[in-house]
């Protein structure tokens, strides 16, 4: 090869023809590579895959409508049409005349129709002009009148012309309907039959992969005109997402790869592609959370706009789930977007967002629990939390601690609470992770001292008012203990895992017998309002004997002695302690001069002022000279809104998410000390609450429910007399601790695991607003008088407010929609259903197990049934028929039998066989019954003896 | 390796990383015989690969240079240091031609211009190359949907466009309408000056260092020291805060760096004469305004008279003073540097009555 140079070229052009052939074919390849790549993209394929996935579960779906189509109707339709073509054959001489003459007149209608549309169009146009003109110059519009007329005429005369046509089309179709409409009536019928089944295989086709969808609608370059595999979005009107400066409708892409989320039939294949767990209340069309209205990422969080399996922030709910995403979809932990998807089993977070001020919200059982979790630990105590404000506090008072405990008991308790009582929600204040160093040990000791000194110093005198009770018998005791109730409050075995939140609302009884003394426990039982006005410990009524029996055995409740000191009190340590205290909020000369002016006594007292007002005591237990003082604790009304950045993560090796942090936190709360030199009083003082795993996680739960409220008033679920009826009342419940005996919408009834037989259990209480009359139910809870006998537990006394039964009545009103207190009921006694019901009354053998009078013998005590006196002053008449029709409906594992299994259908031949007339006539019969038990009424207002 | 990685952690130091990047300026210059040789442009670009390829073994480093908005500045390292090669490379090529008598490598072909096909065939190929290097990194490095812009929650570190890290990072040394806004404006105008200013003919359409070696020393001053290093400092060595961290150090968020830099007038005032500072900010200033007014009127006289005679004598008034001027301009950055980490200085002129701090 000649150089190229030589002749007046700076470079070889043959060499640059070769450079200039490669980059271009480096050109080409890069772009086939970026087409593939846009080809190649995560939710495409997700779409490809799917579209097998939907033909399978089509052709599935169309399989079982055809086995469900009526053959022998689908026969008889086809042997008609049969027939009936038959008979169009034998006429089709005229048959085919009559459809030749069809045509000509379709021919005619339509041009005449199109002569008389035209000349419409141009009068019309006309007739516009002719106004503007006469408007303008009424003078020249007169010339045009006759014109307008003359058009308008030809236009009636078209439109006559087009109504004949149409009438002599109808007559020919008329004429060759009795030929062919048989056969054609036949065919419709059969297609509707098959109306289904023709649906789903119109689908099938137009699912199926084709030639055309994939070298053309789908091919690369070309699938940006009319792709069958498109990104699906919703856009949510009502729910918005805050961007900061404004805030916009919210946009959800999941379905994109999510495609048959809110369709039924594929909840066995894998995600992507699973069915939602929940249709009945989330996605389905007919449920209260329709997909088009409230999306995915409302509930779920993460960045709905994005195709990308890692952008659009999916958590992994365990570290195995997380490593296999990394390698299956380049997972990482999300970092563009600051709230990723809550993990599975926490997506309840999300329901407070709209949802707003109900607190406990319904059918959403792990918010529930969380929220009682965080209310039995008293959370709100220190930290302030919207929708928690204004609770009593959940510690007992420490006014009267002189009459209850010994400052050596007190001692040790606050040393390590758990150590004397396991189940306690009493946390660890001293000797935890940040604060047991040597050096910390003698500090501690010295602040537990002072603590105590204080709260003994400021505790007013309590005179017991039985000064001498009398002993009762421990055995006994126990057996009340055990079956009354108390267990649905108290625990003596369990921890508080097991427990759960409901069943720890008390004190645990655990170590009693150390803890004070039998006077003081015999005075708690008979009347636990005497000691502590506050507290929401009912009167379970029992007598003296019974109350010697429970004290007495309480008394014999003898737990580990837990842990003694850790260090010796050093005086000179303490005024050290106190200094540290001073300096903290005046200068150290004012502070030494003011130690130095007090004496040791005082010192003592001052210190254990400070103790108490930095670890927040007074937050949960009533402490004389805390009255007015400031919950110490952040608040966490926003947390679940906190962006990561603003948690500190110190020197904890943990992954930098929320969830790790609060988790991390609520395990050890001082954890985020570690490795940090701290002076004493810079150390944080979250208390440890020795939780298990289960219960962080329930706390984190709520805790990511407190949410910064940005969705609109219209996200939120309509709000009438009922519903609010039912949000109060529903919290009222639950932070009453009602739940833990009564079930109620499905929550609680705790104490059914204490009994050997559920029917023994306290009942279920959700139909009760259908089922009683408010009255008696109003006098019931005043007063409770026995209705089942033959149970051990009891429903107590809670000497409740007016305004406070009255959330519980319109609650249970709520629930079965009959809010309502007026309401009249149609009873008309007759002998013949008189006598009808009597009958069936002794056929049904209802005093089997009810009670009329006296217990019926010779039952198991899980057979017996209320006393049926009370039927007129307690039920309320409409619902006993509903009982009666399906008791099992009204209240599930019911004992009481369906008499009538097929109704309306009877087995029985009274009133002439109507199972509903029966009923009637039962109900009737009842409702003449009296003399059963009743709750003492107030009627009118009442003055109280004494 | 750990006691590598601490040892260039150390050397990262601002402090020690901006005196040794002009030293390693006046090293170039002064041994530039050596660099300029094809063995030595091989050896620096395999020592900037080997120390890439080294520090990607450390998880810190990784994240930094991998970062998508970070490769670039990857990528600049290796040009600048290639393109600077290259010119000295040739540079020191005609100079020694010059020292034989003979004209420069470019003289030879001077009455040729080709511009069909050999310019506009190249320009072709390169916008092929580069339409090739766009697509394979569009592909590679995507753009992610991040989470909308909140203006009550910046980003630490907070970083401007890389062009303009340099700029950011004499924010640490000056006050904002400084940094910001005056020593910018002088950049610009002083590039527009740079042909009025250097009416030097030679080493037109050739590259040569003998014969402009003041000019060539102050540009590679100016672009490489104070531009470009303060933009690789400002991208890899700027973390939270705007704390400095070593390459392979982890930006934890909580580094605290102490802040104890006081001003001239409280050197005078309150350590030197112990008398608590004027209430007059004239006063109290007074020192400070005298020094800012020497160095920008007084030195250049000084200059003229002394070191820089030959120039003042060679450019006329007008001219010297508008380069000195200009110089002077570009040598305040370094010169607060070194107050700074010498003396802690924070302002000469501190008049926070309005807003007014040198």
């Amino acid at each position: 090869m000649a150089d190229k140079r030589a002749v007046g070229h700076a470079y070889n052009i043959d060499f640059l023809n070769v450079v200039f052939a490669a980059s271009s074919l480096f050109l080409f390849m890069s772009v086939l590579w970026m087409v593939w790549d846009d080809f190649d993209r995560e939710w495409k394929n997700t779409q490809r895959r799917f579209v097998q996935l939907e033909s399978e579960v089509t052709q599935a779906n169309l399989d079982r409508i055809q086995r469900g189509v009526d053959r022998t109707r689908l026969q008889k339709l086809e042997a008609e049409r049969a027939a009936a073509g038959k008979q169009v054959e034998a006429n089709q001489a005229r048959v085919n005349d009559l459809q030749g003459q069809l045509q000509q007149t379709e021919n005619q209608l339509y041009r005449n129709t199109q002569n008389y549309q035209f000349a419409k169009a141009n009068y019309d146009s006309a007739r516009y002009d002719f106004e503007v003109l006469r408007n303008q110059n009424p003078e020249r519009a007169r010339a045009r009148e006759a014109q307008i007329a003359e058009q308008s005429r030809r236009v009636d005369e078209l439109n006559l012309v087009r109504e004949r046509a149409e009438a002599e089309r109808d007559r020919v179709r008329q004429e060759l309907g009795k030929y062919t409409g048989q056969a054609a009536a036949a065919a419709t019928q059969i297609a509707e039959l098959n109306r289904d089944a023709d649906r789903l295989r119109g689908r099938l086709t137009a699912i199926q992969p084709s030639l055309v969808k994939d070298l053309v609608l789908n091919a690369p370059l070309l699938d940006f005109m009319a792709p069958t595999l498109k990104i699906q979005q919703v856009i949510l009107p009502n729910i918005v997402d805050d961007v900061n400066f404004t805030r916009v409708p919210k946009m959800d892409r999941c379905q994109t790869c999510h495609l048959s989320i809110d369709r039924r039939g594929y909840e066995k294949y894998p995600q992507p592609y699973q069915t939602h767990s929940n249709l009945e209340i989330y996605l389905g069309s007919q449920s209260p959370h329709p997909l088009l209205q409230i999306g995915c990422t409302a509930c779920h969080d993460g960045m709905g706009q994005s195709v990308s399996f890692r952008d659009a922030a999916h958590t992994p709910r365990n570290h195995e789930e997380e490593e296999r995403w990394r390698q299956q979809y380049h997972w990482e932990e999300p970092h563009l977007w600051d709230y990723p998807m809550l993990p599975v089993g926490m997506t309840e977070a999300s329901c407070v967002k709209c949802h707003k001020n109900e607190t406990y919200v319904a059918d959403a059982p792990k918010l529930q629990t969380a929220y009682l979790t965080f209310e039995r630990a008293g959370c709100y105590a220190c930290h302030k939390t919207r929708g928690f404000e204004d609770l009593r506090k959940p510690g007992p008072i420490l006014t009267r601690i002189k009459s209850k405990l010994t400052p050596e008991w007190v001692k040790t308790w606050i040393r390590n609470p758990r150590a004397v009582k396991p189940s306690t929600w009493m946390p660890k204040i001293w000797h935890t992770s940040n604060s047991n160093g040597p050096a910390d040990m003698v500090r501690n000791e010295i602040e537990i001292d002072a603590t105590v000194s204080y709260l003994f110093e400021h505790s007013d005198d309590y005179r017991l008012p039985v000064s001498s009770p009398p002993r009762g018998d421990a055995k006994r005791g126990e057996a009340v203990v055990r079956s009354i109730g108390c267990l649905g409050c108290h625990v003596i075995d369990e921890s508080r895992v097991q427990a759960g939140p409901r069943r720890t609302f008390g004190q645990p009884l655990q170590s009693l017998g150390n803890k004070t003394t039998y006077e003081w426990l015999y005075n708690w039982v008979k009347d636990p309002k005497h000691f502590s006005p506050g507290t929401f410990m009912p009167n379970l009524r029992l007598d003296d004997q019974q109350v010697a029996d429970v004290a007495t055995y309480l008394m014999t409740l003898k737990g580990p002695e837990g842990e003694g000191p850790k260090a010796t009190y050093d005086p000179q340590a303490a005024d050290e302690v106190l200094l540290d205290y001073f300096k903290a909020v005046m200068p150290a000369d004012e502070a030494e001069a003011k130690l130095k002016g007090l004496d040791a006594r005082a010192r003592h007292l001052a210190l254990g002022e400070r103790v108490i007002g930095r670890y927040g005591c007074f937050s949960c237990h009533e402490i004389k000279g805390f009255e007015k003082t400031q919950a110490i604790g952040t608040e966490l009304s926003e947390e679940g809104s906190k962006l990561v950045s603003r948690l500190d993560f110190a020197f904890v090796e943990i992954p930098h998410t929320k969830l790790s942090w609060f988790h991390q936190k609520l395990l050890d709360p001082r954890t985020f000390d570690h490795n940090k030199e701290l002076r004493p009083l810079e150390k944080l003082r979250m208390p440890d609450f020795g939780l298990a795993q289960e219960e962080a996680g329930r706390l984190e739960l709520a805790i990511l429910s407190f949410q910064r409220d940005i969705q609109p008033a219209a996200a939120s679920p309509l709000r009438t007399a009922r519903t609010e009826a039912l949000y109060v009342g529903r919290t009222f419940v639950q932070r009453r601790n009602c739940v833990t005996c009564h079930q109620i919408e499905k929550v609680g009834g705790d104490f059914k695991q204490l009994v050997a037989d559920p029917s023994l259990a306290p009942p279920l209480l959700t139909p009760e607003g259908a089922k009683v009359q408010p009255d008696w139910l109003y006098a019931f809870l005043q007063g409770p008088i026995t209705i089942r006998p033959w149970l051990n537990v009891r429903m107590p006394t809670f000497g409740l407010a007016d305004p406070d039964w009255n959330k519980v009545l319109r609650y249970f009103g709520g629930i079965s929609d009959t809010v309502g207190p007026f309401r009249s009921h149609d009873v008309v006694l007759t002998s013949n259903t008189i006598n009808a019901g009597k009958d069936l009354f002794q056929l049904l053998r209802c005093q089997q197990c009810h009670v009329l009078g006296e217990i019926p013998k010779d039952q198991p005590t899980a057979n017996l049934a209320p006393d049926l006196r009370m039927t007129t002053d307690r039920l309320q008449p409409d619902w006993i028929p509903q009982w009666l029709k399906n008791p099992g409906a009204i209240q599930p594992g019911t004992r009481m039998p369906a008499f009538w299994p097929d109704f309306p259908k009877s087995p029985f031949p009274q009133l002439a066989g109507s199972a509903e007339e029966q009923i009637l006539a039962i109900r009737n019969y009842l409702l003449t019954f009296r003399g059963g038990p009743t709750p003492k009424r107030l009627t009118a207002p009442q003055v109280a003896p004494n | 390796m750990s006691f590598i990685k601490t040892f260039i952690n150390f050397f990262a130091d601002p402090r020690l990383f901006f005196p040794m990047a002009v030293a390693a300026l006046g090293l170039l210059i002064w041994k530039r015989r050596a660099v300029a040789t094809t063995r030595f442009g091989w050896g620096l670009m395999g020592f900037l690969t080997l120390f890439f390829l080294f520090g990607a073994t450390d998880a810190n480093f990784r994240l930094i240079i991998t970062k998508p908005d970070n490769v670039p500045i990857v990528g600049l390292m290796f040009l600048l240091v290639f393109f600077t090669w290259y010119a000295l490379h040739h540079a020191v090529m005609n100079d020694e031609r010059r020292a034989q008598g003979k004209p420069p490598l470019e003289k030879d072909e001077e009455d040729r211009v080709w511009v069909w096909p050999d310019l506009v065939y190249t320009e072709l190929i390169s916008l092929i190359l580069c339409s090739v290097v766009l697509i394979v990194w569009s592909i590679f490095l995507k753009a992610p949907l991040e989470q909308p812009a909140n203006r009550s929650l910046t980003p630490n570190p907070s970083k401007a466009p890389w062009y303009f890290l340099g700029l950011q990072e004499m924010l640490v040394y000056f006050d904002p309408w400084l940094a910001g806004v005056v020593l910018p404006s002088l950049i610009i105008v002083g590039l527009m000056a740079i042909p009025y200013i250097d009416t030097n003919p030679k080493g037109n359409g050739y590259f040569t260092f003998s014969e402009r070696k003041a000019e060539i020393t102050i540009f590679l001053f100016g672009f490489a020291v104070l531009w470009s290093s303060l933009i690789v400092l400002g991208t890899f060595l700027r973390g939270p805060n705007w704390t400095f961290f070593g390459p392979f150090e982890y930006w934890d968020i909580h580094k605290l760096v102490p802040l104890t830099n006081v001003n001239l007038s409280e050197y005078i005032w309150v350590r030197a004469f112990q008398s608590g500072l004027p209430k007059n900010w004239l006063v109290r200033e007074s020192f400070g305004i005298v020094l800012v007014l020497a160095y920008v009127f007084v030195l250049p006289g000084l200059l003229a008279r002394t070191w820089l005679k030959v120039y003042y004598e060679k450019m006329g008034p007008p001219r010297y003073y508008v380069a000195v001027f200009l110089f002077l301009m570009m040598l305040s950055l370094p010169v607060k540097m070194l107050l700074r980490w010498i003396f802690n200085l924070k302002y000469i002129v501190a008049i926070g009555e309005f807003f007014f701090n040198v």
